[in-house]
């Protein structure tokens, strides 16, 4: 946590200036990396070097207002409502990922989402989301004849 | 219009009918055809052409078609070969921009990895300069890129694609250093009609297709055509002293692993298509030239064609030796 | 006036009830469609081809020139009420239109961007029938290092999006032009940042990216801040309609809109992002309430929906006089031409003038038919804001998810969605603007692609840019854009020492 008051050091300025400092320099990495130019004009590591070079610019700029800290006043972060969605999507890769198919992905999604903005009826909205999932699967897959992920339920329909 | 290009292909086709041609009593009932592109494209439509061909003449009852888009095929491709192993219900269109893609892309999987199992449709690739152009026949032009290859600026598809790898070809044929055209890739057609016809590069090559209505307008002028032999409107540029022979081709393969049987199912069941009527509706409907090649004279072709790009491309330096 | 009699033809055969059924079925589908993010018009048109091609050609153009407009309506609905653009060229309508929604303004919001989108595609359509041939003689003109100067013009304007802080709004950008550069280099076919991950060589799907940061990194951080203080909805505060103020304020803004999205949108290269941001920066220039733009200013809707669709219009001006399809959407209709043997172009004027006025008439009924389907929707509409918070963030986090999946069924794709939501809510727990990440991602590789494009031509001379009188004129624009804003300042601060 920290104020706006001028002199004190932001550590999480501080944080963001390191990141943008490692994305520069990966960039930069990558575009040494890169065999081929074009044959006329400018070859492919112009604008990669302009980016890095910008980027690496940034982190100073960013670094020298954490460090007056200029960055603005943050609340308390409560984590477990971000715990939850972010949870809800890792589930839904996973599902997909084994084989578990659209509609249940899609039902615990919505139940998670759900309880991280204070819903306590986790079954009820896991009922909810399995109808809505159902219902968009059939669209698609009846009506305009796309392929979303299968599972074995999918493979019923 | 087509007919020189149809003779061509027929004799392929002759060859191939030939060849392919065995009973068999069994038959597909489900088929699962993948595109290895977004929906919308080419590829896609060539599968659900297929699709539609297939359900509606009654040679498989039920087919799917599933999209896996991303870089050229690569990621199709890899998910086909790797999830399709042994099944002989799955077929994957495939095309030339997928056999350039693999190797510019240095994917780990290749062509070697399927079953080869037909050559559908091509297409030639047309050379086009706008209108107002001084270059008025294909020796015109190729003075130039020899002259100087800087100067003469080609607009096309993406990089290691067919158009590129035609304009390579173009300058090898012609006795210039491949490695110094200047081919400038736009990303869509529409792009890249517009620099022609506005005059910002000297000259364009694509699929006949997109330069069709222009050349008919009289704003474009045909320079020639990558066939063997054209007619004397649309002539080919082997008739005028430039050995460039090349075809944006799409194909099917199925995957690896199949017993000789399944492979014969599968044979089949493209064949049948292929000579159905409600196929030969859709080539018309479309505008694509069929271009049936099937069995080993196909799994040759795929080789050839692998060689010849791998060739190509290291000599553009889109490939490192 | 062979035109107007023509158009005249043209709609006699619009108004055949068939035809108006087409038209009917494409802007219900398109509007469908468009709601959704990651499909758009171009898949729907795609998937729709093989169903209509046993249609009479004339009615089956009809109905793709209905979902063709009917997408872009559809694409703001969702950007206003839910953060989520359904399409890139809807992300500077998301921008005010969901502060708008949020504080009960979201009825004036979609009818401002239901009755700009109408104004600017009949003035567009319009253009098209009257224009066509003299602009797209133009249009051709324009070369890679004329695209280029035009990049340069849009990137001086994104700084209206940066909010008070240079630093963190270039920092923005460049995180955008750094994504931008994932995926095969266009001109040489290599891979540039995608670290052997096959699925990252075609780069950062815009609409990923902008429903991550937009409605993924919203939702996160609406969670995060509960213990604080609850977001409370009204879905109407005030009018539920537009009121008399809000027309005043909106109808330059769509003239505006309409100004910059028609003759960029019939550029072969233009698009559609381009003129909404444009029109975006303009209105926050000219407003009157400059302390309302980034809490819901209306002007900052009305100008760039009018934008969209006016682009959406002139993208068929290259299409139908010269057969150019210049968009995804674009070259679907070409494909629906061409499997009834017709190819657009100069000849098809003359050859089909029925059909092509027909579908030029059909656009004005599509246009009018989303109006009238529109409006009385908003009321509709805006009760989507009165479900509970649960269940419509709920909602809204499906339906992100499930854009991404139908377009792009792969786990690194929706890892990306995740990551990039993470990365929207970081930025706005420490205040810095979403917006010009997603302008950089989109502006970046076109400005790329067109500079070396140019350079290549000239061989490397890079006097080329002032060569061109239309790049060495939009060079100055730019220039001029970016000096006077100074100037401005200078001088009202050398006027109020003098008071």
């Amino acid at each position: 946590m920290s104020t706006r008051t001028p002199g004190r050091v932001d550590k999480a300025g501080l944080v963001i200036a390191l990141f943008l400092l490692v994305l520069a320099g990966l960039i930069w990495q990558d575009l040494s990396g890169l065999q081929l130019s074009s044959v006329y004009g400018l070859g492919p590591k112009a604008m990669p070097m302009v980016v890095s070079i910008g980027l690496a610019i940034l982190a100073v700029g960013n670094a020298v207002i954490a460090l007056q800290g200029g960055l603005p006043k943050r609340e308390r972060l409560d984590w477990k409502p971000i715990v939850l969605i972010l949870g809800g999507l890792v589930a839904l890769i996973a599902c997909i990922k084994f084989d578990v198919g659209f509609i249940p992905a899609t039902a615990i999604l919505f139940a998670a989402t759900s309880a991280a903005f204070g819903r306590r009826a986790f079954i009820t909205d896991l009922l909810i989301g399995f109808v809505a999932g159902t219902v968009i699967f059939l669209l698609f897959s009846k009506l305009l004849t796309l392929s979303l992920p299968m599972g074995p339920l999918e493979r019923l329909i | 219009m087509s007919q020189y290009r149809k003779n061509f292909w027929r004799g392929a086709f002759a060859a191939a009918a030939v060849a392919g041609f065995v009973t068999s009593a069994m038959a597909q009932s489900e088929l699962k055809i993948m595109a290895p592109a977004a929906p919308g494209g080419g590829w896609d439509q060539t599968a659900r052409s297929m699709q539609q061909a297939l359900t509606q003449s009654g040679i498989v009852k039920s087919v799917q078609v599933t999209n896996v888009p991303g870089a050229g095929g690569s990621i199709g491709i890899a998910q086909f070969v790797n999830g399709a192993k042994g099944d002989g219900s799955q077929l994957m269109v495939m095309g030339y921009v997928m056999v350039g893609a693999l190797l510019t892309n240095k994917s780990p999987v290749t062509l070697d990895q399927t079953t080869p199992i037909a050559r559908l449709t091509g297409e030639y690739e047309a050379i086009v300069v706008p209108a107002g152009s001084p270059i008025k026949t294909a020796k015109d032009l190729a003075a130039a890129v020899k002259a100087d290859p800087a100067k003469v600026t080609w607009a096309g598809g993406s990089a290691g694609g067919v158009d590129h790898i035609a304009a390579a070809l173009f300058a090898k044929a012609v006795g210039a250093d491949p490695t110094k055209i200047n081919y400038i890739p736009f990303s869509g057609g529409g792009e890249s009609l517009a620099a022609i016809l506005g005059g910002k590069v000297t000259a364009g090559i694509a699929g006949y297709g997109e330069f069709e209505s222009q050349i008919k307008a009289g704003k474009l002028r045909l320079i020639g055509l990558t066939t063997p032999k054209g007619t004397p409107e649309m002539p080919s540029l082997k008739e005028q002293g430039v050995d460039l022979e090349i075809a944006n081709w799409r194909a099917v393969v199925a995957a690896p692993g199949l017993s000789a049987d399944q492979k014969k199912t599968l044979s089949e069941t493209v064949d049948k298509l292929a000579k159905s009527k409600e196929w030969g509706e859709i080539l018309k409907q479309k505008g694509w030239d069929d271009a049936y090649l099937s069995g080993d004279a196909f799994a040759k072709f795929l080789v050839e064609e692998n060689t010849r790009t791998k060739e190509v491309l290291t000599s553009v330096g889109l490939v490192k030796p | 006036m062979d035109a107007f009699i023509a158009l005249a033809n043209g709609l006699t055969v619009a108004l055949q009830p068939m035809n108006l059924l087409f038209a009917l079925v494409g802007v219900l589908l398109g509007t469908a469609v468009g709601v959704l993010p990651g499909i758009g018009p171009a898949l729907t048109v795609a998937l729709l081809l093989p169903i209509t091609f046993k249609l009479d050609p004339g009615g089956s153009i009809i109905m793709f020139a209905g979902i063709y407009y009917g997408g872009m309506y559809g694409g703001s609905t969702t950007a206003i009420l839910i953060n989520t653009p359904g399409e890139s060229a809807s992300m500077a309508t998301a921008l005010e239109g969901n502060k708008m929604a949020k504080a009960g303004r979201g009825g004036p919001a979609l009818a401002t961007s239901a009755i700009g989108s109408f104004v600017a595609g009949t003035i567009a359509t319009l253009g098209l029938a009257f224009l066509a041939p003299t602009l797209v003689e133009l249009a051709v003109k324009f070369g890679p290092e004329d695209y280029f100067a035009l990049m340069c013009v849009a990137f001086i304007t994104v700084s209206a999006t940066f909010g008070d802080s240079p630093v963190r709004g270039l920092t923005s950008l460049f995180i955008g032009l750094a994504l931008g550069l994932v995926g095969i280099d266009k001109l040489t076919g290599q891979a540039r940042l995608t670290f052997g991950v096959p699925e990252l060589l075609d780069g950062v799907e815009v609409t990923t990216l902008a429903v991550g940061l937009f409605a993924v990194g919203e939702a996160l951080y609406v969670a995060s801040r509960r213990h604080i203080e609850e977001e409370v909805l009204e879905p109407v505060r005030g009018s539920l309609w537009m009121t008399k103020e809000d027309w005043k304020r909106s109808w330059k803004p769509w003239l505006r809109g309409t100004l910059f999205g028609f003759p960029i949108g019939a550029l072969p290269a233009g698009g559609a992002e381009i003129p909404t941001f444009l029109s975006y920066s303009t209105e926050k220039r000219l407003t009157k309430y400059p302390k309302e733009f980034g809490h819901g200013a209306i002007e900052g809707v009305a100008g760039p929906e009018a934008a969209n669709n006016a682009s959406a219009a002139g993208t068929l001006v290259p299409l139908l006089a010269l057969g150019l399809p210049t968009s995804a959407t674009a070259a679907m209709m070409l494909a629906g031409f061409q499997q009834y043997g017709l190819n657009p172009g100069p000849l098809l004027f003359a050859e089909r003038p029925e059909l092509v006025w027909g579908l030029i008439a059909s656009l004005f009924i599509a246009n009018t038919m989303l109006l009238i389907l529109n409006l009385p929707l908003v009321g509709l509409w805006v009760k989507l804001l009165a479900i509970p918070q649960p269940w419509l963030y709920a909602g809204i986090l499906v339906f992100a998810t499930m854009g991404t999946i139908a377009a792009k069924p792969s786990i690194v794709e929706l890892a990306m969605l995740g990551a990039f939501g993470g990365l929207g809510f970081l930025m706005r727990r420490f205040d810095y603007p979403i917006a010009p990440v997603v302008v950089g991602l989109i502006l970046g590789p076109i400005a790329e692609a067109q500079l070396r494009r140019a350079l290549s031509i000239s061989l490397g001379d890079p006097m080329v840019l002032l060569q061109s009188p239309i790049s060495a004129t939009l060079l100055g624009v730019a220039l001029i854009a970016l000096i006077l804003p100074f100037v401005l300042k200078g001088m009202s601060r050398f006027k109020a020492a003098e008071d």
